[in-house]
Parts: C-alpha cells; sequence; structure tokens
C-alpha cells in the first residue's frame, strides 16, 4: 500500500492505482473523458489534468510539479524510504489547486468550441458528462466566435448512430472495439479539428463494414457525451424520467450485471453493471437489446384452459381448481413436473417442495431455451446455453449435472407421464417434433408461461407467469455466482408471480406453504442447501455471492 | 566576418561521393572501423557525454545523457533515425541524404555499437523521394562491402538498416509520433513517460536521434573529443551570454532563408549571434531586418532589437525562444507579421494530429482569430483600460496611462496560452506541438502588438514601418526576463 497526501487528505492506496481511481475510492471527483477503467489510457482529453508534488532539491522542499499531469496515466507506488516526500508520503496531489481548476476550465472550453450544445435534443441530456462536467468545472460562457464544425451524422451499423457533431473524439469507442471487443471496426478519418470516428468506407462512402458485433452496444455506454446513440433507446425517453433498478440479464448463463430503466408503461433499456468477476463493465447485445418482450402486448394476461380444443380465458379460482381436480385424480408417478432454467431459484426450490413433499412424484425435470453459439471475444464471453439459472434450477431441483434441457432425456420421462406440470417463462422456445409428440401424448398438460408459445398452445391450463423484469429472486450462473433479480414493473393483466403461483397450487394441492417474499424462501434454501447457506438476499445485495463449494 | 567551417558538409560537393568508393577516399568507415577496433561500446558513450552533444533535431538534449537513460540489459534495442525533416525553414539533413548518406550510415554503426543495438530504422519524410532513393543504394552498398548486415568487418556486430517513408505528416517528426507512425499506425505522439529510451518502438527501449547528431559522431570518433569541444563559440565576448557554463560544441547546419542575399545551408560553429549568421547569408534584402525567425517556424519571433542573441540551445532559452532544427527565417521591412503568424497558423491548424483536445480545437481556433484579424474584422472595444507594464521605480505594475482593449488579441492571447502556457513553459497537451502553436501566435502578438492593433483599427493588413511596428526592449516581455536576471548581480 502506498501513504498518499490526496488534497488535504492522508489516505492509503494500493501500488498502481491511479490518481483518478485512488480520488474516487476517497470521494473526490477527478473529472475525466477518456480514462476508461475497462480500457488503456490514451491521456487524450487532457480533462483528469492534476497536480503532483515533487522534491526540488534546490529549494530543499516539496513543490507542486511544473507540468500538471494527467491522473489517468499518473500512478502510484510506494517509495523506497529515502525517497519519501516530507519523510512520509509516496506521493503527494492536489486535485483542487487552482491551477487544475484552471486547466479543467480552459479544456472544456476547447471541447466545447465544435459542440453543437443541443442538450435539448440529445438522448444524453441528464447523465452526460460533457454538460455535468461543464456545469461543476466550466465557465458559463464560450469566446468562440467562429463557424463551428458540422461532420455528418452517421449510421455505424444495426443498432448504433454516430451524431459526429457532439462527439469530443474521446476514443473510448475505438478502443473498446479494438481491445475487448477485438472486432476494430471504428477508427478515426481526417486529421487535427476534423477527426472523425468512422467505420471503413469505400471510395464512394458506402460502408465496407458496420458496427456489427455482439458488443457493439457498448460503444453507446461508454461515450461519455450524447455521440454514440443507440436506435433502440433514440428519442424515447429523459434518463431522468426513469427510474431504475439493479438486476442480472436473463439472456445467458453468463448473469451479467445490469440496470434496468423502466417506467410505468414498461421497460426502456438495459444496461451492463460492473462486476469484477462476471461481466467486468459489459454486457452482449443480444442481452440488451433482449428485452422488448417483457412490454409486448402479446404477453399472457389471463389464465386460461382448454374447452372444446380450444384455449379460452377463465379466472385463476377456475384453472387452479381443474388442475388440483386433474392432479389428484392422477397417480403420483404418473405426475411430472418440470421446472425451468428460466425461472428463479426461488421458484425451481417450491417447484421441488412441491413434487418431493406435496405429490409425491420422482419425475422432475427441467426445461429451458436450447443452446446457442458460444461467442468469444477476447475480453469477454457469450454463452452457448441461453439460460440464466440453469445451474441454479439443477441445484434447486436435485437434478444431476447432466440433466438435459431438451431431447430425449426429457421428453421420454415426459412421455410416461399422465399429468405434467411445465414451467416456461423463456421468451422463445420452439418445439422440435419429438418433443411435440411427447407433449401431445400427456392427457394433461399445466404450461405456466408468459406467451402463447409452443408449448402453452398444447396445454390444456395455461397459467400466466411473469419475466426477469416482474418479480424478485435469485439466478445463479455458470461458474455459481448467485445475483439477485429485482422487480421494476408490475404484471400484465392477472399474470402472477411465478414462486405466487407455484405456491397456491401447492396449498391447493394439500401442502402448507407460508412465504410473504421470495427473501423467505431463499432464506429457507440457505437453511436446507449447504451450498447456498450464504445466498440469502441479504447477503446477496448487488453484488451476488458465490456458491460455498465454489470457494473451496 | 565569421568563417563557415565545414565538418558534417566538408565533402559535400565532392563528386559521387554517395558511392562507396569516393567516400571511403575521405576517411570513410574508417571512423567507424577505428571505434569496433579501439573502442568498447561504453568508451563511445562515454565520448559522446564528455563532447556535450546536443541532439540537433530541436530540443538540444545532451545526446549522453539520452543514451544513458536506456537499460542495458532489455534486449532487442533499436535506433531510429529522424530523417523526417518538416520544420518550416529547416532543410539541412536533406542534403546529407541527397548527396552523403554513407556518412549517415556511419553515424548509425557508431551509434548501434555504442549502444549495442543491432536495428536501426530511418524514417525518412515522404516528400523526400531523392533522399529515400540515394539512401536505400547506399544503404545496398554498405551491406555489399560488408559494413552493414551480420558480423561486421569480422567485429562480431551485427547490424541492418531499414528505411521507411513517412507519409507526410509533421508530427511525425515528433520522435514518439514516428515512432507510432513507424509501427504502422496513426502518427500519434505517445504519452510520456514512458521516454522512448525506455519504451519506445514495439515497447522496447529505443534511440530517436536526428540526421544531423548522428552524422556528428563519425567526426568526433575520428578527431577526438577535444578537437569536438573546442568548436563551437565560448562565452563572453557578448552582452547577453547565459551566465552558466554550458560549453557550446560542435558545428550546427543553420538553415537560413527569408529575405537574405544568399540563403543555404551553413555549417558554422555552433553559437554566433543572428546578426552575424545574417552577415554569413550575404546581408538583409531590403533595407532593414524586420525579424528573424531563429529556429523553425515554431520558434519565438526575435525583433531587430534582440539581433545580438547567440543561435544556440541554452542561449535561446533564456531569450524565451528556441534554436530548434535551426531553420533561420529572416524578414525584411516590408513583411507583415500579421500575415506571417496567419501563414504559419495555418500551417499547425492543419498539421495538428488531433489527438488531445487543447491542440485539436484550440490550433485551428488560433488559426481563425488570426485570419479574422488579417480579414480586418478583428474586435475592438471602445473600452479603455490599466495599461501594465515597467511602472516607477523599475517594477511590474500599472504605468499610470490607460490603453485600448482590442478584444481579439486579448482572446489570441488567451487561447493560445491556454494550449501551452509560454510564461510558465507548461503545456496541457501530450507533445510540444502544443507550445509549437502558442510560441509564434504569443510571441509574435506581444513583439510586434502595433501590427496587429493597425490591422484591427483599419480593418486591414497595415505594414508599419519597422520601428513602428515592434514593441520596444522596454515593453519586450522576452527582452526584459532576459535583462531582469542582471539585475541581482554584483555589479562590476
Amino acid at each position: 500500500m502506498a501513504f498518499i497526501k490526496l488534497n488535504d487528505l492522508e489516505v492509503e492506496v494500493e501500488d498502481g492505482t491511479n490518481i483518478i481511481e485512488a480520488a474516487r475510492q476517497h470521494g473526490i471527483e477527478v473529472p475525466h473523458y477518456c480514462y476508461h477503467p475497462g480500457l488503456t489510457r490514451p491521456a487524450n482529453c487532457r480533462m483528469c489534468l492534476v497536480e503532483p508534488h515533487v522534491f526540488f532539491p534546490p529549494a530543499g522542499k516539496v513543490v507542486p510539479d511544473r507540468q500538471l499531469a494527467t491522473g489517468c496515466t499518473t500512478t502510484v507506488r510506494t517509495a523506497p524510504p529515502d525517497r519519501k516526500l516530507d519523510g512520509k508520503y509516496d506521493f503527494i496531489v492536489r486535485t483542487d489547486s487552482p491551477r487544475v481548476k484552471k486547466a479543467r476550465e480552459d479544456i472544456l472550453e476547447f471541447l466545447l468550441v465544435h459542440h453543437p450544445l443541443d442538450c435539448p435534443v440529445c438522448d444524453q441530456a441528464g447523465e452526460c458528462d460533457l454538460q455535468d462536467f461543464s456545469y461543476n468545472h466550466g465557465s458559463g460562457k464560450s469566446r468562440y466566435l467562429e463557424v463551428k464544425n458540422v461532420p455528418p451524422k452517421k449510421d455505424l451499423g444495426p443498432d448504433v448512430l454516430l451524431y459526429s457533431t457532439r462527439c469530443i473524439v474521446c476514443t473510448r469507442c475505438i478502443r473498446f472495439c479494438d481491445e475487448v471487443a477485438g472486432t476494430g471496426e471504428l477508427g478515426l478519418i481526417h486529421r487535427g479539428s476534423h477527426d472523425e470516428i468512422d467505420i471503413p468506407r469505400d471510395h464512394d462512402e458506402n460502408p465496407l463494414r458496420l458496427l456489427d458485433n455482439k458488443l457493439a452496444g457498448n460503444v453507446v455506454d461508454i461515450c461519455p457525451v450524447g455521440a454514440l446513440i443507440s436506435k433502440d433507446f433514440l428519442f424515447k425517453s429523459r434518463p431522468w424520467f426513469m427510474k431504475q433498478v439493479n438486476s442480472v440479464c436473463p439472456g445467458c448463463s453468463v448473469g451479467c450485471n445490469i440496470t434496468v430503466d423502466y417506467k410505468e408503461d414498461g421497460l426502456y433499456r438495459i444496461k451492463p453493471r460492473f462486476h469484477e468477476d462476471i461481466n467486468q463493465h459489459w454486457m452482449c447485445d443480444d442481452g440488451r437489446l433482449g428485452y422488448h418482450y417483457v412490454n409486448s402486448e402479446d404477453r399472457l394476461k389471463v389464465p386460461m384452459k382448454r374447452v372444446d380444443g380450444e384455449l379460452v380465458p377463465t379466472s385463476w379460482a377456475d384453472a387452479l381448481n381443474l388442475i388440483v381436480e386433474q392432479f389428484s385424480e392422477t397417480a403420483p408417478e404418473s405426475i411430472a413436473i418440470i421446472g425451468s432454467a428460466q425461472g428463479t431459484n426461488e421458484e425451481n426450490y417450491l417447484l421441488g417442495k412441491l413434487a418431493g413433499e406435496i405429490l409425491k412424484t420422482e419425475s422432475i425435470g427441467l426445461f429451458g431455451r436450447e443452446p446457442g453459439e458460444e461467442h468469444k471475444f477476447p475480453q469477454f464471453t457469450i454463452d452457448a446455453d441461453k439460460n440464466p439459472n440453469t445451474r441454479g434450477a439443477r441445484d434447486m431441483l436435485k437434478l444431476g449435472d447432466d440433466a438435459a434441457l431438451t431431447g430425449d432425456a426429457l421428453w421420454s420421462g415426459v412421455a410416461d407421464a399422465k399429468a405434467v406440470y411445465l414451467v416456461n417463462g423463456a421468451p422463445e422456445r420452439p418445439l422440435d417434433d419429438m418433443a411435440k409428440q411427447a407433449l401431445e401424448a400427456v392427457d394433461f398438460l399445466v404450461v405456466q408461461d408468459i406467451f402463447e408459445s409452443d408449448v402453452a398452445q398444447l396445454a390444456d391450463v395455461v397459467l400466466p407467469g411473469v419475466t426477469f423484469a416482474e418479480k424478485d429472486g435469485t439466478f445463479t450462473n455458470a461458474k455459481g455466482w448467485v445475483q439477485r433479480i429485482h422487480r421494476a414493473v408490475d404484471p400484465p393483466g392477472e399474470a402472477r408471480v411465478d414462486w405466487e403461483i407455484i405456491q397456491q397450487l401447492a396449498n391447493r394441492l394439500g401442502g402448507e406453504m407460508n412465504y410473504h417474499f421470495a427473501g423467505e424462501i431463499a432464506l429457507d434454501i440457505a437453511e436446507n442447501m449447504p451450498d447456498y447457506q450464504n445466498a440469502t438476499h441479504q447477503k446477496i445485495e448487488d453484488g451476488g455471492v458465490n456458491l460455498v463449494s465454489e470457494d473451496s | 566576418m565569421v568563417q563557415e567551417r565545414r565538418i558534417l558538409y566538408e565533402h559535400l560537393d565532392v563528386p559521387d561521393i554517395n558511392t562507396f568508393d569516393v567516400f571511403r577516399q575521405y576517411d570513410g568507415y574508417k571512423r567507424f572501423e577505428k571505434a569496433i577496433k579501439e573502442y568498447q561500446p561504453d568508451d563511445i558513450c562515454d565520448m559522446v557525454t564528455k563532447s556535450g552533444l546536443k541532439g540537433r533535431g530541436g530540443a538540444g538534449f545532451s545526446t549522453g545523457l539520452k543514451w544513458s537513460f536506456v537499460p542495458r540489459d532489455i534486449e532487442p534495442r533499436y535506433l531510429c533515425c529522424n530523417a523526417d525533416e518538416s520544420e518550416p525553414g529547416t532543410f539541412s539533413n536533406r542534403y546529407v541524404l541527397e548527396r552523403n548518406p554513407h556518412l549517415l550510415i556511419e553515424g548509425i554503426l557508431i551509434c548501434c555499437y555504442a549502444m549495442g543495438i543491432s536495428t536501426a530504422y530511418v524514417y525518412i519524410r515522404g516528400e523526400f523521394t531523392l533522399g529515400k532513393r540515394m539512401l536505400d543504394a547506399a544503404i545496398e552498398e554498405a551491406y555489399q562491402q560488408g559494413y552493414l548486415g551480420e558480423n561486421i568487418q569480422g567485429s562480431g556486430f551485427d547490424l541492418d538498416i531499414y528505411s521507411h517513408p513517412g507519409a507526410g505528416a509533421y508530427i511525425c517528426g515528433e520522435e514518439t509520433g514516428l515512432i507510432e507512425s513507424l509501427e504502422g499506425k496513426r502518427g500519434q505522439p505517445r504519452v510520456k513517460p514512458p521516454f522512448p529510451a525506455v519504451e519506445g518502438l514495439f515497447h522496447k527501449p529505443t534511440v530517436v536521434q536526428n540526421v544531423e547528431t548522428l552524422c556528428n559522431l563519425p567526426f568526433l570518433m575520428g578527431q577526438g573529443v577535444e578537437w569536438y569541444t573546442s568548436i563551437g563559440r565560448t562565452y563572453g565576448d557578448t552582452r547577453f551570454d547565459p551566465p552558466q557554463s554550458d560549453p557550446n560544441t560542435g558545428t550546427k547546419l543553420y538553415c537560413i532563408s527569408g529575405d537574405v542575399n544568399e540563403p543555404g545551408v551553413y555549417e558554422l560553429d555552433l553559437g554566433l549571434t543572428a546578426e552575424e549568421l545574417i552577415e554569413v547569408a550575404g546581408g538583409v534584402k531590403g533595407e532593414r531586418v524586420k525579424a528573424v525567425i531563429p529556429g523553425g517556424s515554431s520558434a519565438p519571433i526575435l525583433t531587430h532589437y534582440e539581433l545580438e542573441c547567440r543561435l544556440d540551445f541554452t542561449s535561446l532559452t533564456l531569450w524565451k525562444s528556441m534554436l530548434g532544427s535551426g531553420g533561420i527565417i529572416v524578414m525584411n521591412e516590408t513583411r507583415n507579421i500579421v500575415d506571417c503568424l496567419l501563414n504559419i497558423m495555418k500551417f499547425y491548424a492543419h498539421e495538428s494530429c488531433g489527438q488531445c483536445t487543447p491542440c485539436r480545437w484550440g490550433t485551428p481556433w488560433v488559426r481563425d482569430i488570426v485570419q479574422r484579424i488579417a480579414d480586418g474584422e478583428g474586435r475592438q472595444t471602445t473600452m479603455q483600460r490599466p495599461k501594465f507594464g515597467i511602472a516607477e521605480g523599475g517594477r511590474w505594475g500599472d504605468t499610470g496611462e490607460m490603453e485600448e482593449v482590442y478584444e481579439d488579441l486579448d482572446l489570441l492571447e488567451s487561447v493560445a496560452n491556454n494550449i501551452a502556457n509560454v510564461d510558465t513553459m507548461t503545456w496541457n497537451t501530450i507533445c510540444v506541438f502544443g507550445i509549437a502553436v502558442s510560441w509564434p501566435a504569443v510571441s509574435y502578438l506581444r513583439k510586434f502588438r502595433p501590427e496587429f492593433e493597425a490591422a484591427i483599427r483599419e480593418g486591414k493588413l497595415v505594414t508599419l514601418p519597422v520601428e513602428e511596428a515592434t514593441v520596444p526592449p522596454e515593453e519586450n516581455y522576452a527582452y526584459q526576463q532576459r535583462i531582469v536576471p542582471r539585475l541581482f548581480e554584483a555589479p562590476t
């Protein structure tokens, strides 16, 4: 640890920490644009200038260094005993001296000379570093009288627009594509004040390559100004009108930490949230743009039952009574319970209890989305398993690691059953012929789902469940991290939170479940499953906890 | 009158000196042979340190000191010869490349032997097509004659030289910009530290030296340190010599252009005065000198009052200017300083690499302001304000007079100083391009303010008579600051 003097604070920071991070750790903001903790440091924005102090032999004392230094590239290290400043400090730096403040003001003036100042129509307004730092550190007026550069707006790829006029050429996006995605679509064209971010183009300005990789959306997040804009979010909402909750991406078993921006009428945006061991600062576009199903008009809003071959809406009481009636008439060994790799640990735990303690059946399966492709990037991986909670569901249902989500193993079990309770909840899950045949052969099929999916269409009773954005709970990712999802919006129509449906059904079938919220179930899980002893909602908070078996 | 002393340029006019055989007749490669036979690499580094040789590329950094920073335990190390001579007003390296390329190769050989380097790159300005052809031919010949390649002259020392053309960017003459360009990237300077001597080309220790610096090495090797240090003007024969003992050693290739009768490259002892140099170059064309740019277009300008300053690395620093690349541009009474500044600012606005904020957007802004003034659209307010200067008692302060306020001149100075502060010599940019922009902008404005004011007042470019156009010495910031330390010296 290095002992440094940071303004008037005496603090300890780890060796190798740069000044921006050291200051951030102690509540001091050093404004910056080009620096991003997940990328290399070109020190080109010059916004993070700070004033290091050095020993000046002629004066025999420590004085401010002649030149200001960039906080991003200046790192602190433990100095040898004879090189300590003022006898004890490894480093002395000021982030608030008049010189530093003047430099910030000057840099901001330069940053704004060609900036269009179109905040009223800019998506970034409200969460824009240029806005915030200008307000905090800039001067109130511009002295620039000349003509502003007006570079063209550009369509960079499927989801990314570039408003070149707003760009401050911090090159975060270029570095992201080079370093994290490894795809290198972006670069600088022209030179000097005409610098523009662009994709490769031929002589007729036709794109030779688009910003079309699975991580492309991240450039929008890391853009400190409103230059890179997501087409998906363009003109949809002001940031300050949205509420935000922390959650976990349900797109695959990586379990990227996310924030969900929502209003009363649905989700608006998903952004990655930093987690050092899982997704760092990033997430993939499948997850980022995959939230639209939550807002869909086609969501199941009421329970349905099959009457004369057609699914017709019914009431919850009717639907549940019908299930209880049918299940009671069926021998326990002919009932199959199929949990969902899309569902939370809490739901699957209750399903496990329902199967084991109430229905006393041993036919337990797991259903989920079919594996997709794995995508590997230099600093990021998208998992092939397209379910957020395969591992957690297997643990809760006490299935082995080889329990199949699909294929023969699952459907041959189903074929033996007369009554099946299947929980789905995937945004899309097409069924192949074998699956269809197996499910059609079932006498009484209950499907809990969010859409009238392939599997729901075969059901005798359909129960409307909810998506990840409408419920609380935990997911266990492929690496054994148990993480929390939080409820953002209300379930549509009469749809109910999945674990509540399972609890109601279980109680009607003779069980005695009395959970009031998902956290209580997690406490139960922690008590009964040694691996999950730390996985209570209280302990997980926003960072997630590792499974106990993974720790050792 | 000062006489030329031709060392680097001695054989420049010998026919076919670019061929190995002729070069060989004039001691060619013999100095290198002496180096590998009689000296250990460390001895040569010592010699270079003792010689006081300063990098001739512009910064005037001690070559021996630079070499001492190179870690010897990291392999491989590289040499980059900077032949990207692109400072306006500078054209001395070009003659070496075009006429005597073997001299450069010999200099590279000595440097690489001293530093234990086995790969050297010569980064040649893209426009020097002839220079590159000549150098390539010379390199080819040197390989054939066994002076390049493996086990050179049986010494066990290997060296490969590659020449690489630039693509026309000024900034690639900056050492880290050059390295980036050589690596195949955009020519954008790197953040220092780490300096190239520690982490340069391909992240390995790299010595970057100008052509002229390297060309000094064979002569230093051949004739010894004592001979070398005996060359160069000693201090003490003009009024404004620097007080410290920082000797000028060796010759300098002064490129003199502009309003002189015999422009060209003159090899002279380092440290002659600007007056003397103009005399060597046949005197001023026209009636009198109005201004002199002492070291390439980025150097702060000198007024006709300041011509007694020495043209060497140390003295010019005290005069708040720099020798830089040694490109001296003389302007006579017909030149308009506003126009000259506009010309230079257009160049810098075009050449800014655009990597860091102040330079990217400040440089064109400065150009636009000067353009506006030159177009006669400069702004002046009717307001007056107290004039600051040398007040009663010889101190800086309120003079008791009032002065007109020229908004655009204040703005010009402020914007330029925000890119790089001329007074404190600090810059907010990554490289020194920032100061190369603000130096001319601020010095032209401060030293020739009447001409700028006239352009605004009259609404057009007005070329004033020399005396009227120039700020008198007592109001000249550089002149004043140069004099002030003397006040504290013991009376003689």
